[in-house]
């Protein structure tokens, strides 16, 4: 790493290759990427680029995921946020990490609560529109009954985290 | 109060990693849910920390440079102990693949192979090796058909209980001896204690997981909803992923809906009934294939004297297998007739049906080894059961394997090809992990009888799971029925170990205590009975002086009703104070779950008053910037000797304080 003269700390990234993933970083977009990374440090790959990436093409949340890694919010990550996302998605990182940037993916408006509108987004995209509307609020009103410890209609991180940490099935 | 947050966490953060080794600050700043920048100035800002304080010395305590080590050792060996683990990369693909509930099969199939595993090392090492040094003379010719059915020159191998001596095993030129005879018993009861607190610890473990839920968290719906797995990345899989979905959810709100719903009376009955037949001709159909079991079984031994073919032993495991296979799909054909309102329902029931049958055709069969082989009169009948044991798993092995590839593999050109309505087979879940616990009961009553069973059976394991693995990838599909894997889990380890292990236990015990053994074979020939072996042997220690511990230990100890009586008194009493602390626990969440649905509602009244607050400021107050400041989100926060404090969400300001008799 050190001869291309980058400045990755493979001790910050949990047993992933971060070369393997420069490279695959690069690859994405070459004529943006240099292979000498340290002339454009902060270069961004456009989201357009990102969401076509196999791991992420079908995934149906890609769009979050991308807007949450990526520092604007605006889904063009640079390869700090590339590395975050491929650290973070890993089978070695914490529960609770995973369950931290879940939460952030299910918040649609990022207003740290994920209230019934995000949690229809959230089911619209899970069931591909399978679900009638009805089926939909009902489902909706169910989830916040049965998570919001603290009553005030919407889920905050706390409430989240309660909830799937205890979910055994979670995440595996 | 987010940047105040923050910047006191990091702090407390910083505080925390500067005294511990390099390996666990990397460790805890990777974990940390902050971004790569932010890893980074942290890691730069403790290491300036450091290098601060390291030019003080600082001298450790003894207490914390032992605990660095230990915890330092503590991740070194779960790291190797992970890597050892050579099946998680094939689970993980299954589990990507077909999701949790076809994975929790096959980590259910290298739990067993683990514990296999650790059978054959210790009846390896204490049983099979001492006799290895001290072998009898085979004197029969090896034919392929003995694989199949065991007997024949595999008789007079290490195999079976009949070739081991019952004598001391001495070596000429050295000192030691080895007791045969106490090795024996004490390994397999060592082990089955092994076993029986391994299988406790395991179903504890997932009872604890799946079973303790606050009242609130009641259906799970929420739990599904949230439980979308950012692993899987075919479409696919994607696509599957979410119509199983959706069917759950909409069971889920059929459940719901059923609950407000009420059935007529008529079809309530109708329905009664049809329940009732079915159980009614599932236990029929099960107790006739013990009869026949039972019958065939008895008569075998005037067959196998008439037709002294080795192959004619064959034909009751055979009869077994085919029991094994046909009923349960005879089960699951009651499903076009019988219908639950609850789909969960029928999948317990048809579980319940299978084990049924299965412990009853393994109860008969011990019912027979124990009633009529052994009080026949035959030379080794030990050896005799090990055989028909052995029999039995090659058979079923036999069968799983043509299964496998037959039933899938056919069923899939037939379903892909020929009929194209019947499409891809399922993987069935309820019935390969039924055959498991099936073939475990068999090999923990074979382990007393041959020795070297875990061996064989650990290979055809080895074999079924590659077997089975590549199949599910050819062939299957997941299963599309609702299945919380990790509850069914629990109630298959319950299983295993209810009726299945503590069954073995009867019979093992039946046999150690009430059955005389073979008068020519075997290390117990002579005695007349395998625990007089522990007798005598508590006769030869009490002639010691050195070991008369052991004795009083035994007498008093284990030998005593009294100390038993007591044992499981105090057990009880343990119990009973448990459950009273769970139930005040109980009412500890509920009460506490109140008080925060109260502060939240509390909070909003002050933020209402504090709104009216400014306003009625403002009127005196001709600022603008006051009209700002109610726009503003506002959280109000309790400090530690009792003042509010109202803090500004956008800026760290030392909050106004508010007065609460102004309100």
């Amino acid at each position: 790493m050190n001869s291309k003269g980058i400045e990755l700390d493979p001790e910050l990234s949990p047993k992933v290759e971060s070369a393997w993933l420069f490279y695959r970083f690069q690859a994405l977009a070459p004529q943006l990427v240099t292979l000498d990374y340290t002339s454009n440090p902060g270069v961004k790959v456009p989201y357009e680029v990102i969401s076509s990436m196999p791991e992420l093409k079908d995934n149906p949340f890609r769009e979050r995921i991308a807007q949450v890694f990526s520092q604007d919010g605006d889904g063009n990550m640079t390869l700090d946020d590339f590395l975050d996302m491929f650290s973070v998605m890993s089978e070695m990182a914490p529960r609770d990490l995973k369950a931290y940037y879940a939460f952030k993916i299910y918040d649609f408006n990022n207003d740290d609560y994920i209230c019934p509108l995000d949690l229809e987004k959230t089911m619209i995209k899970l069931t591909r529109g399978e679900l009638t509307p009805e089926e939909v609020g009902l489902v909706c009103e169910k989830v916040i009954n049965e998570a919001d410890v603290d009553n005030d209609g919407k889920l905050s991180l706390d409430d989240f985290q309660n909830m799937i940490l205890h979910a055994p099935d979670f995440l595996r | 109060m987010n940047i105040a947050d923050k910047t006191k966490h990091e702090e407390k953060l910083i505080a925390s990693l500067i005294n511990l080794p390099t390996r666990d600050r990397n460790k805890i700043i990777r974990n940390q849910p902050l971004t790569m920048q932010e890893k980074r100035k942290i890691k730069k800002k403790v290491n300036m920390e450091k290098q601060k304080s390291a030019n003080q010395s600082i001298q450790l305590n003894y207490c914390t440079q032992c605990l660095t080590h230990y915890r330092h050792f503590k991740s070194v060996t779960s790291e190797f102990f992970q890597s050892l683990d050579v099946w998680q990369r094939t689970l993980k693909i299954i589990g990507s693949k077909f999701g949790t509930s076809v994975l929790s099969y096959f980590s259910f199939l290298t739990w067993l192979l683990k514990f296999n595993i650790f059978s054959f090392i210790v009846n390896f090492s204490f049983i099979i090796i001492p006799q290895l040094t001290d072998p009898k003379p085979n004197n029969l010719s090896f034919t392929g058909l003995e694989l199949l059915t065991g007997a024949g020159s595999f008789q007079q191998t290490v195999l079976y209980y009949g070739f081991y001596t019952n004598s001391t095993i001495k070596h000429k030129g050295s000192n030691t001896s080895y007791n045969m005879q106490l090795a024996y018993i004490f390994t397999i009861g060592l082990y089955l204690v092994i076993c029986f607190f391994s299988l406790l610890y395991s179903m504890a473990c997932s009872f604890r997981n799946n079973f303790i839920n606050p009242h609130v968290y009641s259906r799970g719906t929420a739990k599904l909803v949230f439980s979308w797995d950012f692993t899987i990345t075919r479409e696919k899989a994607v696509k599957l992923k979410q119509r199983n979905l959706t069917t759950e959810l909409k069971e889920n709100l059929s459940e719901i809906r059923h609950e407000n719903v009420i059935t007529p009376l008529k079809q309530r009955l109708s329905r009664f009934c049809i329940h009732l037949a079915a159980w009614i001709v599932s236990t029929g159909v099960a107790i006739a294939c013990c009869a026949a079991v039972y019958f065939l079984a008895f008569n075998n031994m005037k067959f196998l004297r008439e037709h002294k073919n080795q192959a004619a032993t064959l034909l009751l495991p055979f009869l077994v297998c085919c029991f094994n296979l046909f009923v349960p799909l005879f089960y699951s054909s009651f499903g076009l007739v019988e219908k639950f309102e609850i789909p969960r329902h029928q999948v317990l029931v048809i579980i319940i049906r299978n084990i049924f049958l299965k412990i009853s055709i393994i109860g008969i069969l011990c019912y027979y080894w124990l009633n009529s082989i052994a009080v026949s009169h035959e030379e080794c009948w030990e050896t005799l059961i090990g055989q028909d044991i052995y029999r039995l798993l090659m058979m079923n092995f036999l069968f799983t394997l043509f299964d496998s590839i037959f039933g899938e593999f056919l069923r899939r050109i037939i379903g892909t090809k020929l009929i194209k309505s019947l499409g891809v087979p399922e993987f069935d879940i309820a019935r390969n992990v039924l055959e498991l616990i099936y073939t475990q009961t068999l090999l923990w009553i074979g382990i007393f009888f041959a020795p070297l069973l875990p061996f064989i059976h650990m290979i055809t394991l080895f074999i079924m799971l590659n077997v089975k693995r590549i199949s599910l990838m050819m062939n299957c599909l997941p299963p599309s029925k609702v299945w919380r894997a990790s509850q069914m889990m629990t109630l298959f380890i319950f299983l295993l170990f209810f009726p299945s292990f503590t069954g073995v236990l009867c019979v093992l015990a039946i046999t150690v205590w009430r059955l005389k053994p073979s008068a020519q074979c075997g290390p117990f020939q002579g005695l007349p009975s395998i625990i007089h072996a522990i007798y005598g042997w508590i006769e030869i220690l009490s002639n010691r002086p050195s070991y008369l511990w052991v004795v009083w230990i035994y007498r008093n100890l284990i030998g005593s009703v009294h100390f038993f009586f007591i044992l499981t008194l105090i057990v009880v009493i343990i119990t009973y104070l448990y459950w009273q602390i769970i139930e005040g626990r109980k009412i500890m969440i509920k009460l506490l779950h109140e008080q925060i649905i109260n502060e939240g509602k509390d909070k909003m009244f002050l933020v209402e008053k504090l709104l009216k607050l400014q306003e009625s400021q403002k009127k005196t107050n001709t600022f603008p910037l006051a009209q700002e400041r109610r726009e503003q989100e506002v959280s109000l926060k309790w400090s530690k000797d009792g003042h509010l404090f109202i803090l500004d969400k956008r800026e760290w300001s030392e909050g106004t304080k508010v007065n609460l008799e102004d309100m």
